[in-house]
C-alpha cells in the first residue's frame, strides 16, 4: 500500500510537472499528439514509432523550439491498434489536450476513423504506415509518409499504357487483398489512360491449375497479360502458359522481385515486365538516424519509425514556419505549411506531397532477360500523369 | 467459343480429371476393403513426392535430358512407391488398427490427425516453400492443329487409365484380390476361412499408398512439391471417388475425368467465375449425396473390391 502511493505520488510529480514548467512562463507551448497501438498484438509498430516522435521532439526543443523559444509538448496515446480506442483517444487529443496536429495512426483501420475525427476538427494528421489506397481521400488534413498501395496500380497502368504502348490487356488475379487491389488499380489507371481490359480472370489462393482461366484469356486474344501475384501462382501461370502455346507478353508486379521465381519458372520468365521497388540510394542522413535511435532506445527503428521520424520533423517545421510567421499556432494554417513541404530531405529520402496529401514515392520498372531483371527506371503518377524519376 | 477453344478446354479437363482419378484410385481401394476413409492419403501423396523428388534430384545431378533422366525417374518412382508403401502399413499399424474395433468415427478422427501431423512435419522438415520436380523429358507441347497438349498430360491421362486396369485385374483375378474381396465383404467370416485379414489390409494399405506416390510424382512435375500438396487435391479425388461410388474401381476414374470436366465447363461454358472453380466440386459432392449417395456406379454391390 504504501508502495504504491509512493509509485502514484512519483506519477504524479511526473506527469504534473510540465504543467508547472508551462505555468512558469511558455504559456503559449503548443501540443502535438502521436496516436499507435502501443500495447497488443500490434505494439512493436506502434512503440518505435513513437519512440521516432519523441527523438524528433528531443531534438527539436533542444534547438530550442518554435522561433528559438517555445519548446513542443508530445502528447502519446495508445490506440491499442482498436477503432474504438482511437476514436476516444483522439476525442481526448482534440479537446482535451488541443493538439494542433498528429502524427499517427499507424494502422490502416484506425486511420480510417480518426482520419474521419481530424478532418472534422481540423487537425493535420499525417499517418507514417498506413497504405490502404483510399486513406487520403478522407480530406485534406491526412497525409502520409508511406507510400500508398495505389501507386505500383496507378504506375503499372499508365507505363503499360504510355510506355509499352498497350491498347488492351487480359489480366489473372488471386482473390486476396493484395493481387485484388492491385488490378483495380492498375485497370482503374488503364483504363482512364484509355486502354481497356479486355478479360480478367480471377482465382482462389493455392489454386495449381490455371489452365481454363488462361485458356479463356487466350481465346480473347489481349496483347499482353497482367498477372499481380505471389511466386507460387506466378510460377503456375507462366509455365502453364508455355503448356498451352501462348506466345503473350507477361506483365507483373512487385510480387516478382523475389528471386524465388526463378526457381520454381526460370525457363519461363524470359521477357516479362514487372513494376517493383525503386532503388533507393543509402544517405549519410538515414545511418545517422539509425545510430542515435540505437543509441536511445537500444531497438532499431522499422521503416514505420523511419517513417514516423520524417513525419514529424515536416509537422514540426511547418509549426515552426507558421509560428515565425504570425506568432500563433492556427491549426489551418498549419495544415497548409505541411501541404507546402516542398522536397524536404527526409531520412527515407526527399519527401513531397501529392494534391491529395499522398507522399510522392517511386516505383522500379524491370524487364526480366533469361533470369537476370533489368532496371528500367523509376516512375511515378503526378496528379494522373506517368513521370520518371531517372 | 470457338471450336478449338472448346478442345483445348476439353483437353484441360479430361487432364486434370486424369489427376483426380489418379488419387482417387487410391482412395476409393482403401475403402472398398475396409469402408473407411483414409484421410491421410494426399499426405501420403505429399510423402511421395518429395522421396521421389529427393531421389531423381540425387540420381540425375546436372545431367541433361536424356535416356538417363527417364531411367533415374523410373527409378524415383519405384523408391518412392516403396517408400510410401511402407509409410501406409506403419500408418496403418499404429493409427488405425488399435482401433478397428471403435466405432466407425475414431478411425476417421485418427485419419485427420495423422493427415495434419504428415503435413506439418513436412513443412518443419522441408519449408513450406514450393520445390520444382523439374520434367525427365522434353515437355514440349504438341499442337494439334490450334489445339495443344503437353506429353505430360498424355502421361496422366496413360498411365492413370493403365493403374486402372491393372487394379482392376489384380482385385477380380489374383488370389490376394480374392481374400481382399472376401475381407471386404466380412472381416469375420474371412477370418473364418482361414485368410490372414491383418495382412490383407496391410497389403491394401501398401498398394493404395503405393499408387499415391505414382500419384504426387506425376501431379508435382505439374504442380511442384509443397507440404500441404495432398490437401486439396486429395479432398477433389474424395469427391471424385464419391461421385463415381466409392469402393468402385472404374467408378473413381469415372469419377475424377467427370469432375475434371465439370470444373472446366462449369467456368468456361457455364460462367460459373473462375474464383468459384473449387466451389464446383464441393457442391457436386452434396448433389451426388442427396441425390444418389451411393454414387454414380455404386449400385452392383459385387461391383465392389
Amino acid at each position: 500500500m504504501k508502495k504504491s502511493m509512493f509509485v502514484c505520488f512519483i506519477l504524479v510529480a511526473l506527469l504534473a510537472s510540465p504543467l508547472f514548467a508551462q505555468g512558469g512562463g511558455e504559456s503559449a507551448s503548443p501540443k502535438i499528439g502521436f496516436m499507435g497501438p502501443m500495447t497488443g498484438d500490434y505494439a512493436n509498430y506502434g512503440v518505435r514509432s513513437n519512440n521516432s516522435v519523441i527523438m524528433a521532439v528531443e531534438q527539436f526543443n533542444a534547438k530550442g523550439g518554435f522561433g528559438g523559444k517555445v519548446p513542443v509538448v508530445l502528447v502519446s496515446e495508445d490506440s491499442e491498434g482498436n477503432v474504438e480506442k482511437g476514436l476516444s483517444a483522439i476525442e481526448k487529443l482534440s479537446s482535451a489536450d488541443q493538439i494542433v496536429g498528429m502524427i499517427g495512426p499507424v494502422l490502416t483501420g484506425t486511420s480510417f476513423a480518426v482520419g474521419e475525427r481530424v478532418q472534422s476538427e481540423g487537425i493535420v494528421m499525417i499517418s507514417p504506415s498506413a497504405t490502404h489506397a483510399d486513406i487520403t481521400s478522407i480530406g485534406d488534413y491526412v497525409f502520409r509518409t508511406v507510400v500508398s498501395d495505389g501507386l505500383q496500380g496507378e504506375v503499372a497502368g499508365n507505363y503499360f499504357y504510355s510506355e509499352l504502348g498497350y491498347r488492351n490487356i487480359g489480366v489473372l488475379y488471386a482473390k486476396n487483398d493484395y493481387s485484388q487491389g492491385l488490378y483495380e488499380g492498375m485497370t482503374a489507371a488503364f483504363e482512364a489512360a484509355g486502354g481497356k481490359v479486355t478479360i480478367a480472370e480471377s482465382f482462389q489462393v493455392g489454386d495449381k491449375d490455371f489452365k481454363t482461366q488462361l485458356t479463356k484469356i487466350r481465346s480473347a486474344n489481349p496483347e499482353a497479360i497482367y498477372i499481380p501475384n505471389y511466386t507460387a501462382e506466378m510460377a503456375q501461370i507462366l509455365e502453364q502458359a508455355t503448356q498451352l502455346g501462348m506466345d503473350i507478353p507477361f506483365l507483373s508486379c512487385d510480387g516478382f522481385s523475389n528471386p524465388e521465381i526463378y526457381d520454381l519458372a526460370g525457363d519461363f520468365t524470359d521477357g516479362v515486365i514487372y513494376v517493383g521497388p525503386a532503388k533507393v540510394k543509402e544517405s549519410p542522413a538515414y545511418s545517422d538516424f539509425v545510430a542515435q535511435y540505437e543509441a536511445k532506445f537500444g531497438v532499431g527503428p522499422d521503416s514505420f519509425a523511419t517513417n514516423a521520424y520524417d513525419g514529424a520533423n515536416i509537422l514540426l517545421q511547418a509549426m515552426d514556419k507558421v509560428y515565425r510567421e504570425t506568432g500563433k499556432f492556427n491549426r489551418a494554417a498549419i495544415r497548409d505549411a505541411v501541404a507546402a513541404t516542398k522536397d524536404y530531405p527526409g531520412v527515407a529520402g526527399t519527401i513531397n506531397f501529392a494534391e491529395n496529401g499522398d507522399l510522392i514515392a517511386y516505383q522500379g520498372l524491370y524487364k526480366v532477360n533469361g533470369t537476370t531483371p533489368e532496371y528500367l527506371g523509376s516512375y511515378t503518377v503526378v496528379d494522373g500523369v506517368l513521370t520518371k524519376v531517372d | 467459343m470457338g471450336i478449338a477453344e472448346f478442345f483445348q478446354h476439353l483437353m484441360n479437363g479430361l487432364t486434370l480429371g486424369g489427376i483426380y482419378a489418379l488419387i482417387a484410385l487410391g482412395y476409393t481401394m482403401v475403402y472398398g476393403i475396409l469402408k473407411f476413409i483414409n484421410f491421410a492419403h494426399g499426405d501420403i501423396l505429399m510423402a511421395g513426392a518429395y522421396v521421389g523428388l529427393f531421389v531423381f534430384d540425387g540420381l540425375r545431378g546436372d545431367a541433361p535430358l536424356g535416356t538417363w533422366t527417364l531411367i533415374a525417374f523410373f527409378l524415383a518412382m519405384l523408391i518412392s512407391m516403396g517408400f510410401s508403401a511402407v509409410l501406409g502399413m506403419t500408418i496403418e499399424r499404429v493409427a488405425y488398427k488399435p482401433l478397428r474395433g471403435a466405432n466407425r468415427l475414431a478411425p476417421l478422427l485418427s485419419a485427420i490427425g495423422v493427415s495434419f501431423i504428415l503435413s506439418n512435419s513436412a513443412a518443419w522438415a522441408f519449408g513450406t516453400h514450393s520445390r520444382k520436380f523439374n520434367y525427365p523429358f522434353d515437355n514440349t507441347p504438341v499442337h494439334i492443329g490450334e489445339v495443344v497438349i503437353t506429353p505430360h498430360q498424355i502421361l496422366i491421362l496413360s498411365v492413370s487409365l493403365i493403374m486402372m486396369i491393372i487394379l482392376k485385374l489384380f482385385v477380380d483375378k489374383t488370389r490376394m484380390g480374392k481374400a481382399m474381396r472376401a475381407t471386404s465383404l466380412d472381416q469375420g467370416t474371412a477370418m473364418l476361412m482361414g485368410i490372414n485379414v491383418n495382412r490383407v489390409i496391410s497389403m491394401t494399405f501398401a498398394i493404395g499408398s503405393a499408387l499415391a506416390a505414382v500419384g504426387g510424382i506425376l501431379i508435382a512435375l505439374d504442380f511442384k512439391v509443397y507440404a500441404t500438396m495432398g490437401t486439396m487435391t486429395g479432398l477433389k479425388a474424395f469427391v471424385a471417388a464419391v461421385v463415381g461410388g466409392i469402393g468402385n474401381i472404374s467408378g473413381a476414374m469415372f469419377g475424377g475425368i467427370l469432375l475434371g470436366l465439370l470444373e472446366t465447363f462449369g467456368v468456361a461454358i457455364f460462367g460459373i467465375p473462375t474464383g468459384l472453380k473449387d466451389t464446383i466440386a464441393f457442391g457436386v459432392l452434396i448433389l451426388i449425396l442427396l441425390i444418389k449417395p451411393e454414387g454414380l456406379f455404386g449400385k452392383v454391390e459385387k461391383e465392389k473390391v
